[in-house]
């Protein structure tokens, strides 16, 4: 069965993820993600004949399009109301390094 | 008979004849609300302007207009959908002061017919649990008895209908976040076919799963908002094109020759007593009114709740990283880029958002998706399999929505997977596309709700709905409300 | 950063390196292009694709990823894909279905990018391209596939070192962008250059991209490492990709360079591709170099599984045998009837082609109206080009209809106007937007009769008869000047005849 959360280990999960945990919460996680994980690999055991195609939940019938017309955009200052920083043209962020080489 | 005490399709009637004002009517809802929302915390939110669209109806109404046919009807809705110009949270801090510029497809047809939504309703964060106590606002507690949960994520809905603070509700359903709030809280809720409602405007957990339903204390009045929500949607490309059948038409057609399946399997391990006692006496309602009984297998019933807890987690990991900081959700302090992520992260979702993100995200990462996503998908197909054969022999399926009656408040947060276990029931009809339906039938000796869950072929929710209209034709728990003061122990 | 150093600069190995020369080194190339759809609007959602609009104006809750949002596509970006990948020689895929490729930027609002990764809807193609080396063979460039997918929105980066805010601007967040991946087959950076030139013709031709890398409406990453000989083993140094190219020539240059950097950093630490990861570096303009780009924290992995919100799409044969009927001709068929049924140079063929379809059209109309297409390439590959290249002006815009071109050159091949004269008629034609008569007349032009031109031609005797004894003194080319005389006191004259004349003269 594929390993329970030493590799990768939580803590590469939870990078991955972009959520800090703090250690208690790390390790904490990481017995809760082993317990479900050891839960969910039962499926390993389910016998499934050679052939079978997955579902993917969606109604499989019809093809889903649209034409290819112009739709008024939302204006600016409305879409960026919600903007935690902006300065009324761009989101802002942080920048991506915190030391400045490169 | 007080306004809060009749269902909703009488109160329409009401408004319609002239015999109440839309503005008594919310007016009336408000002040329940005021009283008594602080103890069952079912509203995040209660609209500010619900009063005044009251009485631009009874304007409209006075000046002779044709008005939508839910006309001064007020509704709660669920706050995992998005209606605009006001805070829309899914429940979270990620989330808390997001005011989407746009209303989902449901409430634009629910403005359409000119009801009133009065205000938004609790849930577990993101959706994302069973009992409602992963909300960043506090947990909901059940009108039934307050020391209980209502059930999730949908429970600030269920308790709202429950306690009458809304004639009727909107949720949305996942795993079973419809059906069993709906059982922990004696109404009846209707998780429609994946497809039959639109998604758009619903914020996302799981997308192959979710589906926006009502909840009612009826299955009438279930079917009267299916016909206004229901159908095809260009914009919510998993829409169905199916026909919308006329739900209320055929509501009285009777159930003679109607066959109903009941899962042997269902009905015997881990499943509380009183729950199996009332279960089998309202098959013989059902018998009396003519059904038949059939015993039918779904054996991959075992391997559902594996499948769901790989399935929407997976999901989940990937539809909830866009709430990352940047452009509309709450922002965590950083000195660049990654730490605001993390922190932004870190801080803006609850723990179980956290876990199952965490989970997803494990599952899908390299080497990964063969033994996880793509394995349950194919016991996802068994089990969508299972009910096809199962439909061949009967038209309905019916069985306990839940396990037990409610759950103490706390008594399962330190143990998710005892919690995830008790959606054995639910789970299946969201990963095999079909609808159903939680209806309540005689409660417990210790005056806790209990539901009775019907499952039927995809698109075919007018038969459930008449099956559940005849069985609340028969019999009357549906119509019982928690009396007041709520009781606080049980 | 610099590259790690395994083995020590002076070593027998590392002797052993430097002995082999760059030139027995074979390149590698391999070429990852993203163009731009030419649709109205974006891939998932309506918003407008324009270029160069206020910064956040484009968008909508779908294209930024709001919650509850939803994508659906948009027909014309799958029709475009499809003659973009018949235009390719690329299998069709009949079904086709969307995947989410998850990774976090801010330019990226969902937190992922739809793409398609196990079934794209264009499968293997190829492009044949010419090569300097042997113009009659076509070298073919193998496609390993092309699939259709949204582009992210663009970064500004505060490069002042103060660590101000990066800027996000969304507006081109869901454009549909089709990445055409090619096989390694490219070998040398000319061809790298001619494929990317061949791929922009062709899609311009079927109106699928306007592919200008400055409008950033095609995108390349070249992949690049070199097989080198030796002893009795071919080693292959680790491969890089290269980014940051923002026109055709930064990615022949860029080649160039790291094909040599790469050549004396593997003399230098020996190491190979099983050594090593894939690099990415950056092109620098500026210092025409490539640097090694920051690694990233942990190699990407982009959890890729089929996204929920979308249904896969099935393509009827009939879809696209209709698609394919309606298909423009591609450059190479129309270089091809140009070399064989208008008998031009392969290269001639080659420049007309390469002005796009409406030249193309004009030339054919010319050339069938005045029956002579070595004239007609003449003055449409040299003059109209010119002109239009000078103002600035596309074959549509330009004043001479094909029709009166036509005209012109048959006055010309008729003798009726000399080459000379028929150029100032055409310049006035273009000036003052008439027709070869009116010009004619405008200008003056008659003939000039037999007597005219014999007083001419003693006349210019008489006066230059230092010249006159230069030519019978065996310089031929002095009549040159006497011509140039003639001309001068009448334009009309056809210089042809006037040196026959002269000649005939001198002689006697």
């Amino acid at each position: 069965m594929p390993e329970t959360p030493e590799q990768p280990t939580v803590n590469q999960v939870a990078k991955l993820a972009r959520i800090h945990l703090d250690e208690q919460q790390l390790t904490s996680s990481g017995e809760k993600l082993k317990q479900i994980l050891e839960f969910v690999s039962q499926l390993e055991q389910a016998e499934l004949p050679k052939d079978i195609e997955p579902f993917f939940g969606a109604i499989e019938s019809v093809n889903a399009i649209r034409e290819d017309n112009l739709q008024t955009s939302v204006p600016r200052e409305k879409i960026l109301d919600n903007a935690p920083e902006s300065d009324g043209e761009f989101y802002l962020v942080p920048p991506v390094f915190r030391n400045t080489d490169s | 008979m007080t306004l809060s005490a009749l269902n909703a399709d009488v109160i329409v009637d009401q408004l319609n004849a002239g015999e109440v004002t839309a503005t008594d009517c919310v007016q009336h809802f408000l002040d329940r609300i005021q009283v008594h929302n602080a103890e069952l915390n079912a509203f995040i939110r209660v609209s500010e302007s619900a009063l005044e669209q009251a009485e631009a109806i009874d304007q409209r109404r006075k000046a002779g207009e044709s008005l939508g046919c839910l006309a001064g009807l007020p509704i709660a809705i669920k706050d995992g959908i998005c209606v605009s110009g006001q805070p829309t949270t899914a429940g979270s801090k990620m989330l808390e002061n997001f005011s989407p510029p746009y209303d989902a497809t449901i409430v634009e047809r629910l403005k359409s017919a000119d009801a009133i939504i009065i205000g938004k309703t609790n849930m577990d964060e993101f959706a994302m649990g069973s009992s409602t106590e992963n909300s960043f606002f506090g947990p909901t507690n059940n009108p039934w008895a307050t020391n209980r949960v209502p059930g999730g994520s949908s429970g600030g809905s269920a308790a709202c209908v429950a306690a009458r603070l809304a004639p009727v509700a909107i949720g949305s359903d996942t795993g079973g976040s419809i059906r069993q709030p709906a059982s922990f809280c004696g109404i009846t809720g209707l998780k429609p076919s994946y497809g039959r409602v639109s998604r758009y405007g619903l914020i996302a957990f799981a997308s192959s799963l979710d589906q926006i339903g009502p909840m009612t204390r009826t299955a009438k009045e279930s079917a009267l908002l299916m016909s206004v929500i229901a159908g095809f949607d260009p914009r919510d490309s998993t829409s169905s094109k199916e026909q919308v059948s006329d739900f209320l038409t055929s509501l009285e057609t009777p159930l003679a020759g109607l066959r109903i399946g009941v899962c042997r399997d269902h009905l015997n391990e881990g499943l509380d007593v009183e729950v199996k006692t009332k279960i089998n006496d309202a098959i013989s309602v059902f018998k009396q009114l003519g059904a038949n009984i059939e015993e039918i297998e779904l054996p991959q019933t075992k391997s559902a709740i594996a499948a769901y807890y790989i399935i929407a987690p997976c999901e989940a990991s990937s539809n909830l990283a866009r709430y990352d900081g940047v452009r509309y959700t709450f922002r965590a302090q950083a000195n660049d880029l990654e730490e605001m992520y993390r922190n932004t992260r870190g801080q803006g979702f609850g723990d179980e958002v956290k876990q199952r993100i965490m989970l997803g995200t494990y599952a899908l990462s390299s080497g990964y998706y063969e033994a996880y996503y793509l394995k349950a998908s194919k016991v996802r197909r068994m089990i969508k399999q299972d009910y096809d054969e199962a439909f061949k022999k009967v038209d309905l399926i019916l069985g306990p929505t839940t396990p037990t009656p409610a759950f103490k408040l706390g008594q399962h947060t330190q143990d998710p997977l005892a919690m995830y276990l008790a959606d054995i029931y639910t789970v299946s009809a969201n990963l095999a596309g079909i609808p159903a339906i939680s209806v309540p039938v005689e409660p417990s000796s210790t005056g806790l709700p209990i539901g009775l869950q019907l499952q039927g072929r995809a698109f075919e929710e007018n038969t459930l709905l008449r099956a559940a209209h005849q069985f609340q034709n028969e019999t009357l728990w549906h119509m019982a409300s928690p009396s007041e003061p709520w009781r606080t122990q049980s | 950063m610099e590259d790690t150093v395994l083995n020590p600069t002076s070593s027998p190995q590392s002797n052993n390196r430097r002995a082999v020369r760059f030139d027995d080194s074979q390149i590698i190339i391999g070429l990852e292009v993203h163009v731009q759809l030419d649709t109205d609007s974006k891939l998932f959602c309506g918003c407008s694709t324009r270029f160069g609009e206020a910064a956040n104006s484009q968008t909508c809750v779908v294209c930024t990823g709001m919650p509850g949002a939803l994508p659906v596509i948009n027909e014309r970006a799958l029709e475009l894909s499809i003659r973009a990948g018949l235009s390719l020689n690329c299998q069709i895929a009949r079904s086709t279905k969307w995947d989410r490729k998850n990774y976090f930027y801010p330019d990226l609002p969902k937190g992922y990018q739809i793409s398609q990764f196990d079934q794209p809807i264009c499968g293997p193609g190829h492009l044949d391209i010419e090569t300097s080396e042997a113009t009659d063979q076509a070298r073919r460039i193998r496609i390993e596939r092309a699939h259709l997918e949204e582009d992210a929105g663009k970064s500004i980066h505060d490069e002042s070192g103060r660590r101000q805010d990066s800027k996000i601007d969304l507006n081109r967040t869901g454009t549909p962008l089709l990445e055409i991946v090619t096989q390694p087959d490219i070998r040398t950076a000319a061809e790298a250059k001619a494929f990317l030139s061949e791929l922009k013709l062709i899609l311009n031709y079927i109106d699928v991209s306007d592919c200008n890398m400055q409008q950033g409406n095609l995108r390349c990453d070249a992949n690049v490492n070199l097989h080198i000989p030796f002893g009795d083993e071919q080693i292959a140094t680790p491969i890089v990709e290269i980014k940051n190219l923002n026109s055709f020539r930064a990615v022949e240059r860029s080649i160039t360079h790291e094909a040599q950097r790469q050549f004396e950093a593997w003399q230098e630490n020996g190491l190979t591709i099983a050594d090593a990861p894939k690099q990415t570096r950056g092109w620098n303009d500026h210092t025409q170099t490539t640097t090694l780009q920051r690694e990233k924290e942990d190699s990407a992995d982009y959890r890729y599984f089929p996204d929920p919100d979308l249904i896969a799409v099935k393509i009827e044969d009939s879809q696209i045998q209709q698609i394919e009927s309606q298909l423009e001709q591609l450059p190479a068929d129309l270089r091809k009837l140009l070399a064989e049924q208008y008998n031009l140079k392969s290269a001639d063929a080659s420049v007309i082609v390469s002005q796009g379809r409406g030249v193309v059209d004009y030339f054919l109309e010319v050339a069938d109206g005045c029956e002579d297409s070595k004239i007609a390439n003449n003055w449409i590959g040299q003059e109209v080009l010119r002109q239009l290249n000078e103002s600035n002006q596309t074959i549509e815009q330009y004043p001479v209809s094909p029709q009166q071109f036509t005209d012109l050159l048959k006055l010309v091949i008729a003798g009726t106007l000399d080459q000379t004269r028929g150029k100032e008629v055409l310049n006035a034609m273009v000036a003052d937007c008439i027709s070869p008569e009116e010009a004619i007349k405008q200008l003056g032009i008659k003939p000039v009769d037999n007597n005219e031109l014999v007083s001419l031609c003693e006349k210019l005797i008489d006066e230059n008869q230092d010249v006159v004894e230069q030519i019978q003194s065996g310089n031929g080319k002095a009549i040159g000047m006497l011509i140039g005389k003639a001309r001068k006191m009448n334009p009309n004259a056809n210089p042809g005849l006037v040196k026959a004349m002269l000649a005939k003269m001198i002689s006697t």
